[in-house]
């Protein structure tokens, strides 16, 4: 059930909530017995979220209201909803928003409830890391993921490429590209995505040569050098024919419906493990799975196992021990578990993940592989971004791309620019 | 109604001896009026007014939805002006935009308006028809099947394609993905259009008349008596139209999926301000975007106004 609000409407409403929020006046149905729920997804994962509170409230007799949007819309959703004092009990929270929201106070720790109503005793180490801020728990990591090279195995038969395996590297890549452009299926689908507007795809390939994007003080952990290399390259496979062409990738504009894989226009795209799942139910061909390329046979530690998403604790909630009640059945219950699988990437608790494992389909069960077997692959878990990545990526890594890939710069202006600009962004936030 | 208007037919002094009071006579007169007018008075204050004096304050403040707002002075302007690539780059696209669509939709407008003018048979029909796009136009639909037509592999390229040529992904090329927006825009003529042919009725035939036995062309006929008598109605369009360009962003926002891209060729002032907002929490900045918006506005309908009366010839 998603409730859409139209733009005037939205700013109305929002105005009334901040103005509420400012004279202290609290909603009532911020006082009611019941939780409320708000979390971003598709209809897939709605259905699955709304199966285990319906459990819920079956087993506890407490109601969840739940209510999901789209990435894009969620966020200011939620931010509007803190502003008007008015968070629901429990919000989905990213890697990239946790810092700011925590040191805003606007999710409280779950510390007090850690050992009664949430039970964390064999909980992944490196997940529950993730969750805190300053040596507080604020989020509860809902399963692990990684970035992904998602490609399509039956366009791979057609041109005759062989499978990937985790063992291949950007030299790899321009062989499959090669191949690609000589076995010219499907009205010339090149070999991969243009990968140079892609974050994660730049972030894995900082951290294969000791870098990375930000360091844990929210600087740029890389330099004008490395931002001019990774587009020189990428200008290359543009024009070599391995990635598509910069009007092909601007039809992309944020949707999965409208990423080159789905479009049928590149057999690759990086993605992330649980996303499979999404992107299959969207296409008649098989799909496969596995790392990013390397930079150099041999050379690993880009990938990292990620909190997927968190669930947290709305700041204001006035019914804290019940939603953490609600936190630990989310985790734990293997009823619950069997309905969400790992739509929200690996359960973090063993009992659970023996729950599901059995049960799952064979996409679920690549995604499941991948993320246990990422073997040398694997680094450590970088520190989370600063408050400004996400307009950092916005503006300035998918914009420069396209630049380049139109023409408007070279691959010198936009490594340059790059730097400049992400250090401007940053010191204003 | 009917009361009020037998009442003030009255004689005066008699109206006066009949009243016992002014507050009673304001409250016989009046407050039915307001009454009706209270619930628009309401959301005019409480949702246009109130929002308004809210986001001038805000204006100069670094709200960002979490926190409470801190007074930062004229800095968000000063950085506009002096520090915003993104800004300028907004404002050159609006501009764009505004100068390109409005002339050419006022053109165009007119040109269908003409022809519906000359007495075919059934005009209602073609009225409505032609007037069905601006309807539609602001609307998510039409904007996701503009995406479709100039597709790479969308009906204009089909089309294109039948006579030989290949054309490009128009709206994913920088160089033409403004103007599919600006195409959509001319494609909404229906509303000045109506404009257009209620002053074009207004015209007294006599006039054409005359000029033909004094031998003057159609294109004479056009510019000497048409467009001088149509200047209060052209006017009248520009005007609304400029502030409708000014204020446009739907059809970008769906088109380009909220990024203004490709390569922020379609990246509308109104679409920045969102951005600014509601992408990146900055309601102190995109509070003073709005304002400067509005600003430019009314700059622009003020001189509008002021240059009129060297162009518009109202019948005196």
């Amino acid at each position: 059930m998603t409730i859409r609000i139209d733009r005037r409407q939205f700013l109305m409403g929002s105005t009334a909530m901040v103005a509420a929020g400012a004279a202290g006046v609290m909603p009532a149905w911020a006082q009611s017995d019941s939780l409320r729920l708000l979390f971003w997804g598709g209809q897939a994962r709605a259905d699955r979220t709304y199966g285990v509170t319906d459990l819920y409230t079956k087993a506890n007799g407490t109601a969840v209201e739940g209510e999901f949007l789209a990435w894009n819309d969620y966020w200011p959703k939620l931010a509007t909803q803190t502003a008007g004092g008015n968070a629901p009990d429990v919000v989905q929270m990213d890697y990239r928003y946790i810092v700011e929201y925590a040191k805003r106070n606007a999710i409280a720790p779950l510390d007090e409830f850690v050992g009664g109503a949430l039970k964390l005793d064999s909980f992944d180490a490196d997940q529950l890391e993730g969750g805190k801020v300053d040596g507080k728990l604020y989020g509860i990591s809902l399963g692990a993921n990684s970035v992904a090279m998602i490609y399509n195995v039956a366009a791979f038969e057609e041109a005759g490429v062989a499978p990937l395996t985790n063992a291949w590297t950007y030299d790899d890549l321009m062989a499959v590209g090669e191949a690609f452009k000589a076995a010219n299926i499907r009205g010339g689908m090149k070999a991969i995505m243009d990968g140079s507007y892609s974050e994660p795809m730049l972030q894995n390939w900082l951290r294969q040569k000791g870098k990375d994007l930000y360091t844990a003080d929210g600087k740029l952990a890389f330099e004008e050098a490395d931002a001019v290399e990774w587009y020189t390259m990428w200008a290359k496979f543009r024009e070599a024919g391995y990635c598509v062409s910069a009007e092909d990738q601007a039809l992309d504009t944020g949707p999965l419906e409208t990423t080159m894989l789905v479009l049928g226009k590149a057999a690759m795209i990086p993605s992330n493990s649980n996303q499979l799942v999404a992107f299959q139910t969207l296409m008649q061909d098989k799909l496969g799975m596995n790392g990013f390329p390397r930079v150099a046979a041999g050379v690993g530690g880009g990938h990292y196992r990620k909190p997927s998403m968190f669930f947290s604790l709305g700041g204001t909630s006035a019914n804290k021990e019940k939603a953490a009640e609600f936190l630990n059945f989310f985790i734990s219950d293997p009823e619950a578990a069997k309905i969400l699988g790992v739509e929200r990437g690996i359960p973090c608790l063993p009992a659970t993940r023996e729950v599901v494992a059995p049960t799952l389909d064979e996409q679920s069960q690549v995604a499941l592989n991948f993320v246990s077997n990422l073997g040398d692959l694997l680094g450590p878990l970088p520190p989370p971004p600063p408050a400004s990545a996400g307009e950092i990526d916005a503006s300035l890594i998918r914009t420069l791309g396209q630049e380049v890939g139109f023409g408007a710069k070279t691959p010198e202006q936009a490594g340059a620019e790059l730097i400049s600009g992400a250090n401007d962004i940053l010191s204003r936030a | 109604m009917t009361a009020r208007s037998l009442q003030s037919g009255a004689p005066a002094g008699e109206r006066a001896a009949t009243t016992p009071s002014l507050w009673a006579r304001i409250w016989h007169n009046d407050a039915p009026g307001y009454l009706f007018l209270l619930p628009w008075l309401i959301g005019f204050l409480g949702l246009t007014i109130g929002p308004m004096i809210t986001s001038f304050y805000l204006s100069f403040t670094d709200f960002d939805l979490l926190t409470s707002p801190d007074w930062v002075g004229a800095n968000n302007y000063i950085r506009m002006f002096s520090n915003d690539p993104k800004f300028w780059a907004s404002m050159r696209v609006t501009m764009f935009f505004v100068v390109f669509s409005v002339p050419l939709k006022l053109a165009f407008a007119l040109a269908v308006a003409m022809l519906l003018n000359r007495g075919i048979r059934g005009l209602p029909l073609y009225r409505a028809l032609f007037y069905l796009p601006s309807l539609l136009g602001a609307s998510v639909a039409i904007a996701i099947l503009w995406r479709q037509i100039f597709a790479s592999d969308g009906l204009i390229n089909k089309l294109l394609a039948m006579v030989g040529i290949m054309g490009p992904s128009w709206i994913s090329n920088p160089k033409t993905s403004l103007w599919t927006l600006i195409i959509l825009s001319i494609w909404q003529f229906g509303s000045p259009m109506i404009i257009f042919l209620a002053g074009l009725r207004q015209i007294p035939q006599d006039m054409y008349e005359a000029a033909s036995l004094d031998g003057a062309s159609k294109w004479r006929q056009f510019v000497k008596i048409t467009l001088p008598l149509l200047t209060p109605v052209v006017f009248f369009n520009a005007i609304i139209q400029t502030i409708e360009a000014f204020k446009s962003f739907t059809p970008a926002f769906i088109i380009s999926g909220g990024t203004g891209n490709p390569i922020n060729s379609t990246l509308f002032y109104t679409l920045y301000l969102y951005q600014e907002a509601f992408g990146f929490f900055r309601m102190g900045y995109a509070s003073a975007l709005a304002w400067v918006l509005l600003a430019l506005v009314s700059v622009f309908t003020a001189f509008s106004f002021l240059t009129s009366k060297y162009w518009v010839h109202y019948d005196e």
